[in-house]
């Protein structure tokens, strides 16, 4: 397998060259044709009667084909405010991120040859606004929302931050921000929308109608459908079947010189087994991570041209604890419990395609953690499999043995469960080893699932469960990453700027952490506090906090990280080139989006 | 006088009809070996529910060096996600499906015979109501109800979950039982019994009912597999409580988590507890052909 990826960074590498030498001469038209056969991770069931809207969820906009964004994000390990090219060519941001100017395309046009402008930008702000994102937010509270939207050309748009609660994931909000077409979603929103929006950002009850006025809008702007799909992307919606959808090339796209395949082709799936099935026969061009048992991956990489390719995912599952409930709230029974986890076992028993077992528990993903803390990651506690050590923790906590079986301090009987979302395998068979382990070192433990995720998400919210598997690291923007572990659910929000603390069990809270922890070597820490910090900082003190906070979580463990999730992505080399080589960004975006820069091109 | 010559005599006539009705038992079981396959299948999974779980230790061992390992001695249908023995688990699983096919048929059976022999007898105003609840509760889709039920209900015990699956499982044995009721209480027998003045108890209990016992006990049979199917699909769907040896949960996560509908690793997995079902119902299938016989003198190739 390893054989066959280093052929394809090669060929990629290849492929690149030759796009920029097209680029000067002939315009790559002789690489181009072809149908790239692929699937949509972001649409599980394509659903012939959705809208052509790329808010809805159901909608038949694919991101990277048919669907644009300002700029598409790189997800870099430090940096969250790198992107590639969109519907924006470039972009100045402020040196204190108050404001970003965008200069959109100077030649690109809409799939019906109406040229793409400043306004089409502005409108679709306001469609933004209308659903709410982390930019275009009308809510009083929100940090890192824009203040103001001021078209300077017909190709410039300059959008300012509001500094009175700004965060450092401004930028990076405003980029990932879908542009729509004006002239056809001109009637989505009513005329005096940016009146009403100036009315929303003051005080009282006036503002608080225009706030109602404009998130009422958000039903009236999900449920609007064109009648067909006018473009920006390189390709327009042709047709659909509940089979697949099928995709032609937009002449007028501003890159169409430099789009190899003529047609992209999108699978209908449901379920991973579908996705293993299409990557067997060889169908898919690309697969996005797709969660593959051992002895799948292994008949997938037998098919002719198929190839794996790797990179960095900024997610992690970690076990979670509520400290609300005993023994939960003790630290020395959290420790103990991460002394008798064998993180390697667990990640080759449920993820051993998908993930690296977790060095420690740092908050971070293991890659990003070695470029924010360098050094100081091997200082910190490794938690490696020591049953001395977890019945010294247990001991402390005052728990007691009896019978070759762990009982709580006042004798009674302590059943460990945990909890996970029935249709998330890898999870299932997870919790599954780690009770395994624990029972067999004397800790009574089982397994609960819950019928579906949102299900398990709104029960773990409530408090019901003891610990719960969730999902960690969510990066690159360091805030993003801490406010998993000592943001809403751990009961710290910020509420027009400021830090809040809410009691355990109150407004979300159900990790019920300390308010302060006594780090050692750092002294007492408000971990939400220096998490709230990492929105505004700047980058030379992110490095302080982060390191700060990771010795914290390290220390307290809110949760304990059991693998980090690996970006394992399929392509087949057999009727195209150019693909991504491993540990690309480009990974982290669909394949529309290599198809627009030009890197796929037709054997 | 004559009373205590007639009791004896009668003892004796009822101890010649039981040895005559387990003779002829016998010879309908003779009369095709597929008739004992049946039951020794059905005795063996009696056993396999009662005495299985006992044959293992608490915690089945795991060997995570052979995940999905092939079939061997020492694994007949290999192993699992993390190494444990399938067959282990088929064996340990079984006390939980089979005590719930047990509650299931126990409750389908005597809430729908009840209810089907009372309506059909008193007919009336009682017949009315009773055949419109029976015909609401056939209405009611026992699938989406249960999956709806499984949000706030977990299930964790057998009975409860043979109690759920009883409770909705009766509807179409009250029908039927009604019908026959309808028509066995216009026969000769019947009328004869209540021109001697008979209690009702009488006729419900030794009238009637003996009629219908055959028609009642293959229900019951067949309300076993209709329970057995049904929570293991609920498991197989995942919105069940998770628990290793549950044959629905491991066809899950042969599926979804190993991929055995698409390569082979984990097919030994997901075909143990296919297995076990497809023989369970095979042997309840021979067994209520058998039934058939016994009970309907007419069937009888004597």
């Amino acid at each position: 397998m390893k054989r066959v990826a280093a052929v394809v960074s090669l060929l990629s590498l290849a492929a690149v060259t030759a796009t920029a030498c097209s680029s000067t001469s002939t315009g790559g038209s002789s690489a181009g044709g072809g149908v790239f056969t692929t699937i949509d991770g972001f649409k599980p069931g394509l659903d012939v009667n959705g809208p052509i809207n790329p808010w809805n969820p159901k909608g038949n906009m694919f991101q990277g084909y048919n669907s644009m964004k300002l700029g598409w994000k790189k997800n870099h390990l430090t940096d969250p405010n790198q992107f590639y090219p969109g519907i924006a060519a470039s972009w100045d941001i402020a040196p204190d991120n108050s404001s970003i100017t965008l200069h959109l395309q100077p030649n690109n046009k809409w799939s019906d040859g109406t040229p793409v402008t400043a306004e089409d930008v502005k409108l679709s702000i306001a469609l933004a606004y209308t659903q709410g994102s982390t930019a275009f937010s009308v809510d009083p509270g929100a940090a890192g929302a824009a203040s103001d939207v001021e078209i300077i050309d017909d190709h410039t748009v300059k959008i300012s931050q509001d500094m009175s609660n700004p965060s450092v994931t401004f930028v990076r909000g405003v980029m990932d921000s879908f542009v729509v077409p004006a002239h056809i979603w001109k009637d989505a929103v009513p005329a005096n929308f940016w009146d009403t929006l100036k009315a929303a950002r003051g005080e009282g009850a006036e503002a608080e109608k225009a706030r109602a006025e404009i998130t009422a809008q958000s039903d009236k702007v999900l449920a609007f459908a064109p009648a067909k799909d006018v473009s920006a992307g390189p390709y327009t919606l042709e047709r659909m079947n509940p089979g697949e959808a099928l995709l032609v090339k937009n002449k007028n796209f501003y890159n169409a010189a430099n789009v190899g395949p003529d047609q992209v082709k999108l699978l209908n799936y449901t379920g991973n087994e579908q996705i293993w099935n299409y990557l067997i026969s060889g169908k898919l061009d690309n697969a996005p991570f797709t969660a593959v048992p051992a002895d799948v991956m292994k008949r997938i990489g037998q098919t002719p041209g198929n190839a794996v390719v790797k990179g960095f995912s900024p997610v992690s599952v970690a076990m979670a604890f509520n400290q609300s409930k005993k023994p939960y709230d003790n630290v020395h029974v959290r420790r103990g419990l991460a002394y008798l986890i064998n993180r390697d076992e667990i990640t080759k028993i449920a993820s051993p395609e998908g993930g690296t077992p977790a060095l420690t528990t740092t908050g971070i993903h293991q890659k990003p953690a070695e470029a924010w803390l360098g050094s100081e990651l091997s200082q910190l506690e490794p938690y490696k499999l020591d049953a001395a050590k977890a019945e010294k923790e247990f001991k402390e906590a005052g728990l007691k043995k009896t019978g070759g079986k762990w009982t709580l301090p006042d004798g009674k009987p302590w059943k460990f469960t945990i909890n996970v979302p029935a249709p998330f395998s890898d999870w299932v068979s997870a919790a599954k080893a780690v009770t395994s382990q624990l029972n067999e070192a004397g800790v009574t433990a089982e397994v609960l699932t819950t019928a579906d995720y949102p299900l398990y998400l709104s029960e773990l919210s409530a408090g019901k469960y003891d610990v719960g598997f969730w999902l960690v690291a969510l990066g690159p923007a360091p805030y993003n990453i801490y406010q998993r572990l000592y943001g809403a659910s751990n009961g710290w929000s910020i509420l027009g700027g400021k830090i809040k603390h809410s009691a355990p069990g109150k407004d979300g809270n159900w990790m019920g952490s300390p308010e302060t922890i006594d780090v050692k070597g750092v002294g007492k820490v408000n971990p939400g506090e220096l998490t709230g910090k990492l929105n505004t900082a700047p980058e030379s003190e992110q490095k302080a906090i982060i390191s700060q906070l990771a010795k914290a979580a390290n220390q307290d463990l809110p949760v304990i990280q059991l693998w980090d999730y690996v970006n394992t992505q399929f392509i087949n080399t057999n009727r195209f080139t150019g693909f991504p080589e491993n540990e690309s960004d480009l990974l982290r975006e669909t394949s529309g989006v290599w198809i627009q820069l030009g890197m796929i091109k037709k054997k | 006088m004559t009373a205590t010559t007639i009791v004896p005599e009668a003892r004796s006539a009822s101890a010649t009809l039981r040895r005559n009705f387990w003779r002829g038992v016998w010879r309908v079981m003779k009369r095709k070996p597929s008739r004992m396959l049946g039951v020794v299948i059905m005795a063996g999974f009696a056993f396999m529910g009662i005495f299985g779980p006992m044959l293992y230790p608490d915690r089945l061992p795991r060997d995570t060096n052979a995940l999905y390992a092939a079939p061997s001695w020492a694994h007949p249908f290999g192993t699992d996600f993390e190494g444990t023995d399938v067959l282990a688990l088929v064996v340990t699983g079984s006390r939980y499906v089979l005590l719930t096919g047990l509650v299931t048929a126990v409750i389908t059976v005597v809430l729908g015979a009840g209810i089907g022999l009372f309506a059909g007898f008193r007919r009336g105003r009682w017949d009315s109501v009773l055949m419109r609840i029976t015909d609401m509760k056939l209405t009611i889709p026992g699938l989406p109800l249960l999956l709806v039920l499984s949000t706030i209900w977990k299930f964790t015990s057998a009975i409860e979950m043979g109690l759920v699956l009883g409770l909705l499982g009766w509807g179409g044995v009250a029908r039927a039982v009604r019908s026959q009721t309808l028509s066995l209480r216009e026969r000769g027998f019947v009328e004869a019994a209540r021109g001697l003045g008979l209690s009702t108890t009488h006729i419900i209990g030794r009238e009637l009912l003996p009629s219908m016992a055959p028609y009642i006990a293959m229900n019951m049979l067949i309300a076993v597999t209709g329970a057995v199917y049904a929570q293991v699909g609920l498991f197989f769907l995942g919105v069940l409580p998770f628990e290793a040896n549950n044959w629905g949960v491991m066809l899950n996560l042969a599926v979804f988590g190993g991929g055995a509908l698409t390569t082979t690793a984990a097919l030994p997995y997901l075909l143990a507890p296919l297995l076990a079902i497809l023989l369970l119902t095979l042997g309840i299938v021979l067994v209520v052909d058998a039934m058939d016989e016994i009970f309907n003198p007419r069937l009888r190739e004597e």
